[in-house]
């Protein structure tokens, strides 16, 4: 096996297992910090398929951005120091076997979509900037324009929602 | 060609990289840790000396030439303190927060070139100054800087003292709204230079600045940087009056030092990358490049530093000259001003770029449509100052001064009852009426 | 298509710029151009001025991009043989069709009414029938003080444009990552303006996280359908798909499966049994403006998306889905029909009979009966079709007839309220009557020929014994209609009686518009029949 399968191998396993961890650790600080750790691998992976651009954006939209503002929320509802109890319900072993057979059929589709198709990594164009671009603002550019729309729906509707009087004093975040 | 002429090799592309034999890369990165250390001891006393002048004092001046030892004392003095193990602390994070900070600082300047393609001393290899280069490099910077986030925000929670936490979300808040920006604006440096990768940007740099070209990419990317950074008038997380140190308070001996080193290191990164995206890098500045010999061997490592340093004044300067501001004001400047300028920028810059590659732009097209975007930037400056007024409701507030059962003073707004005399009847029209003017004439205004 | 050449790098950078036909779809970008002046008006225009320009701006683009759909409806292409007409737009990601349009144009007139709708102030005293304050809780102090202010919430506009540009993405959607996209627009706006009742507003709330919670758990089984459809046919195009289905031999179970949980995600979507749970709920939570809207409009894209799905992308594997199919569309009738009989709010009632129509509709779609070149036949497409237009109006007049009808603490939903309304109003009770007699089918009226149609194609289609089904349902819903109007015209009303406020234009002319095309459809359906007809069939 290569070095590079071997490290792929190892970036799964790490993920694997850290997501496991996000699930069943007693602290919930900490399982936000496993998620952390599982989207970080999940970006090895994809930096070791040759994906360079993707992976970076990875790291900057879902470890940089989206796990600190899930934090964020957790420092400001809940999160004191040391072990919790009760972050596990009695519905763990419906909720792990759903997983389970939703993780088993994503497995399936995903060797009966592929099958034997290989793709080489060494070509540089297969994960680039140039490719990624192409495709998004080429191809899928039409999914790609609604998308902003949806986002844009979403913050007008939580806007919407969430904005109470209308004061001139903005308050800290 | 030009470039070939005079002798000069840049990195042509990045198959420069990737080709150096291991202890060429581990001198290199050596290098950068030895000289990022440096320049932390350098800046520091450089800060002092500085801002003391602005004061009318001395600062350090006793130890060693100029008092450069100063920083060097305090770093050994830091080391000798004791450690202190907050008993609240979750232990693992706590001290795994000031690591992840530093480590990440000196990670960004893995990809900042410092110079071309050089000789290596006893050797005849070439290689470029720079430890290695992505075809995304810019997007590596990036996202290091906003790994860097944890180490803040989890020292803030790990602590587990309220101010600590409070320092943590503050600054954890802060840097992702000013990255957002910051990261806007490099949209238009890379849409010009067509390469995520420093070198390559760098290279494209070679006939004009992008801080000339792409002037609102570069002073919204300067003032984000500053928010970036944490510092003032943007040191927020750390304002003493209100947090005492922010995220640190509660750190003590190396791991404090760690967090200084990651907060004096990641000034120098932005800094670098400033000059790197708009400064045009190493390459030597006007009246120097016309000399042959300034963009080719060691000497660009200077003037690469000049610019940097001249960031670093910068940072010491706006310290020693502006108040702090409030922490409303900061997000409003951020979210309200530098997103939407650097989006309209961002939108203008492409347009511009595409109308060109399509084959010719008319120089009055260009003209004009600068003209339409300063005429935007002015009203959106106007209508952004002016949106308040238009929903006079908070004026309608009355001030109770017991809210929720604790007296209180009055909100942005609100004013104080205007004391009755005893024995006179009281009207109360009288406020009330003056709102109503204030209120018709704001509305007259924001037709 | 245009080449362009990277100037400052020694390396060549090709871009092709994306190849648009905005000549065929600018109608969507009318609707979300649209909505994105709306969220600059919000942005920009004071507060007293934003409700006249955002209902202006509204209808207005809504208008617009009607007559856009009859320009581009104008010049389509014949393509297959002269089965369809219209081509594959957007880089691949929309099918601009007939049948497209046809739909394009449906939502548009029926959302235009719905505009008006939303815009009614008279009812509620001058200010719209939404929350004045969404933030605010429900019976707090500052809930108090947003409605003595006349607050408004003007952002219903835009949002409603969104879901009308989600709406036409929807069944116009030629690969399924486009129309997964479109069912999220079209479904974010509509949980959240579910939500924004003015008045009972708890029961609003609790109708808009129903909603959104069942609708991601819908749209979930939808991707993850998705997913094993991708997985099957390695493309995501309806084509693609179709022609993995042609060719390709075995991996079937992957298929079905995918295409079943796709078809959760869109039954959800119609309302139909045994994923129907949300209708009531929903319809009688929601300002009864956004329910009108929702069960016109909603059903149309979605029924449109359902159509080419199951035409388009697994036509081939017919056989395998038609028994889900029928058992779906009978136990849709069934359900529909009986629980319509136990209900006394008129709002849930009127959900139920949506439930009931779904059925109808499905019928429609389960008797496949493919277009053959010059002739007159019924097919399916052009049935539901017909029958989406007819409904839509009908039940949107008769959301709006309910708005009309009102007591001290707003609508009277209650149906013991609404005795003796005939008494009170002859000429409201008598519209309202219409429409339950369009919703039974009586002759004369648009239900009934929509039906007729629906009937006709299924019973070609050799679905004879759901259309037997679907008669006995309709014989039994008919009690529930002919009850209401006994109700109304005969029974004496309880204490003071419903008051039938007057309200202003608007509204009027939503409801004159839902009687007169009930009444042109009963009476002379044959323009818009050949209307439907002329559309075609899907392009591939």
């Amino acid at each position: 096996m290569s070095v590079v399968g071997l490290l792929f191998l190892l970036m799964g396993a790490m993920a694997v297992g850290s997501a496991l961890l996000v699930v069943t650790t007693a602290r919930l600080v900490h399982s936000a910090l496993w998620l952390v750790v599982t989207l970080g691998a999940l970006a090895g992976c994809y930096l070791l398929l040759g994906a360079e651009f993707v992976a970076w954006v990875q790291i900057l939209i879902y470890v940089g951005a989206v796990v600190v503002l899930l934090l964020f929320a957790l420092m400001l509802t809940r999160a004191p120091t040391g072990v919790q109890t009760g972050l596990t319900t009695g519905n763990r072993v419906v909720a792990a076997a759903t997983a389970g057979v939703v993780g088993l059929v994503l497995v399936t589709v995903v060797v009966a979509g592929f099958g034997g198709a290989r793709v080489s990594v060494d070509e540089e164009s297969v994960g680039s900037a140039t490719s990624m671009g192409d495709a998004i603002f080429r191809h899928w550019v039409l999914p790609f324009e609604v998308l902003s729309v949806l986002l844009l729906a979403a913050l007008v509707g939580a806007i919407v929602l969430s904005r109470g009087r209308a004061s001139s004093g903005e308050e800290t975040p | 060609m030009i470039v070939q002429a005079l002798g000069v090799r840049t990195v042509d592309d990045l198959s420069e990289f990737g080709t150096d034999p291991w202890w060429l890369s581990l001198i290199k990165a050596v290098l950068i840790f030895v000289f990022l250390l440096l320049l932390t001891l350098f800046n520091i006393w450089f800060e002092r000396r500085v801002v003391a002048r602005m004061q009318h004092r001395a600062g350090p001046n006793k130890n060693g030439p100029f008092g450069l030892l100063q920083s060097l004392a305090d770093a050994m003095k830091l080391m000798l303190k004791e450690d202190i193990m907050v008993k609240a602390a979750d232990r693992l994070l706590y001290v795994l927060a000031p690591v992840i900070s530093v480590i990440m600082a000196f990670l960004a300047f893995a990809v900042i070139p410092f110079g071309p393609v050089v000789d290596v001393p006893f050797t005849d290899r070439q290689t470029p100054l720079q430890l290695t280069d992505l075809p995304v490099g810019v997007l590596f910077v990036i996202a290091v800087a906003s790994v860097g986030i944890y180490g803040i925000v989890l020292g803030g929670w790990a602590s587990g003292s309220t101010y600590s936490l409070l320092g943590g979300m503050r600054s954890t808040a802060q840097v992702i709204s000013y990255e957002v920006a910051m990261s806007l604006a490099l949209v238009a440096v890379f849409l010009y230079a067509g390469s995520l990768s420093t070198s390559e940007i760098v290279n494209a740099q070679q006939r004009l600045w992008y801080a000339l070209i792409l002037l609102p990419s570069f002073i919204i990317f300067w003032v984000s940087m500053v928010g970036e950074t944490n510092r003032a008038p943007f040191d927020m997380p750390e304002a003493e009056g209100e947090l005492v140190a922010g995220y640190f308070t509660e750190y003590s001996s190396m791991k404090f030092a760690m967090f200084f080193l990651a907060e004096y290191i990641n000034m120098v990164t932005v800094s670098a990358v400033a000059t790197t995206l708009f400064l045009g890098g190493w390459r030597a500045p006007w009246p120097l490049s016309l000399w042959d010999g300034a963009n080719a061997g060691y000497w660009p490592v200077l003037w690469f530093l000049a610019k940097v340093m001249m960031f670093m004044f910068v940072f010491v300067w706006l310290r020693g000259t502006l108040p702090r501001v409030r922490y409303d004001q900061f997000m409003a400047l951020g979210w309200k001003v530098l997103i939407p300028v650097a989006l309209l920028w961002t939108v203008a810059v492409a347009t511009i770029r595409a109308m060109t590659l399509d084959g010719g732009l008319d120089r009055r097209v260009l003209v004009g449509g600068a003209l339409v975007a300063v005429l935007l930037f002015l009203l959106l400056s106007i209508v952004g100052e002016r949106a308040p007024k238009e929903e006079p409701e908070a004026e309608e507030q009355p001030f109770d001064p017991f809210a929720g059962g604790y007296p209180v003073p009055p909100m942005p707004g609100q004013r104080l009852p205007r004391p009755e005399p005893a024995g006179v009847v009281p009207g109360g029209a009288q406020p009330d009426q003056e709102d109503d003017t204030a209120r018709r004439s704001a509305t007259e205004e924001g037709d | 298509m245009i080449a362009v050449h990277g100037s400052v790098l020694a390396q060549e950078i090709e871009i092709e710029s994306p190849n648009i036909a905005y000549s065929a779809i600018y109608p969507i970008l009318i609707v979300f151009g649209v909505a994105l002046v709306g969220v600059l008006v919000e942005a920009f225009a004071p507060r007293p001025r934003r409700y006249v320009v955002q209902t202006v701006l509204a209808a207005a683009g809504l208008g617009l991009a009607f007559v856009g759909t009859v320009l581009v409806a104008g010049d389509l292409p014949e393509t297959q043989n002269g089965l369809a007409r219209g081509g594959i737009e957007a880089e691949g990601a929309l099918a601009v069709d007939g049948p497209t349009l046809f739909i394009w144009g449906a939502i548009l007139l029926l959302s235009f009414f719905s505009v008006l709708l939303f815009a009614e102030r008279r009812l509620e005293s001058g200010v719209t029938a939404f929350a004045g304050q969404a933030a605010a809780l429900p019976g707090t102090e500052a809930e108090r003080e947003a409605s003595t202010r006349g607050l408004e919430h003007t952002e219903v506009f835009p949002l409603m444009l969104f879901a009308v540009g989600g709406m036409m993405l929807f069944p116009a959607s030629n690969d399924l990552l486009t129309m997964f996209v479109a069912l999220e627009v079209l479904s974010f706006p509509l949980y959240l303006l579910c939500g924004l009742a003015r008045r009972r507003r708890l029961l609003s709330q609790e109708a808009a996280v129903k909603y959104f919670l069942l609708g991601a758990f819908a749209s979930g089984f939808f991707l993850y359908g998705i997913a094993l459809v991708y997985g099957y046919a390695g493309t995501v195009t309806l084509a693609g798909i179709d022609g993995a289905i042609t060719n390709r031999v075995g991996g079937d179970g992957l298929l079905l499966a995918g295409i079943g949980l796709m078809a959760v995600g869109l039954l959800f979507k119609i309302g139909a049994a045994p994923f129907h749970a949300w209708t009531p709920d929903v319809y009688q939570g929601a300002p009864t403006a956004v329910t009108g809207f929702m069960a016109a409009c909603t059903k149309v894209a979605a029924f449109g998306a359902l159509l080419r799905v199951f035409y388009v992308a697994f036509g081939g594997a017919q056989w395998n889905w038609m028994p889900m199919m029928w058992i779906v569309a009978a136990l849709t009738m069934g359900v529909g029909c009986v629980l319509t009989l136990t209900q006394t709010d008129v709002k849930r009632m009127l959900a139920y009979s949506s439930i009931a129509h779904a059925g109808f509709l499905l019928t429609g779609f389960v008797g496949v009966q493919a277009a053959t070149r010059d002739s007159d036949d019924m097919t399916s497409l052009v049935a539901v079709m017909f029958y989406l237009l007819a409904y839509g109006f009908t039940t949107l007049g008769a959301f709006a007839v309910v708005t009309v009808v009102r007591d001290s603490s707003g609508e009277a939903t209650h149906l013991s309220r609404w005795a003796g309304l005939g008494k009170q109003s002859p000429v409201l009770a008598g519209v309202f009557a219409l429409f339950m007699l369009a919703f039974l089918g009586l002759p004369a009226t648009s239900g009934f020929m929509a039906k007729w149609a629906v009937f006709t194609s299924a019973w070609a289609g050799d679905a004879q014994l759901l259309v037997i089904i679907a008669v006995l349902a309709s014989v039994i819903t008919a009690f529930v209609y002919i009850r209401v109007i006994v109700l109304m015209f005969f029974a004496d009303p309880v204490g003071e009686g419903p008051t039938v406020a007057m309200p202003s234009v608007l509204t009027v002319v939503t409801i004159a518009a839902g009687v007169v095309v009930t009444v042109a459809l009963g009476v002379a359906p044959q323009p818009v029949l050949d209307l439907a007809h002329q559309a075609g069939e899907f392009v591939r």
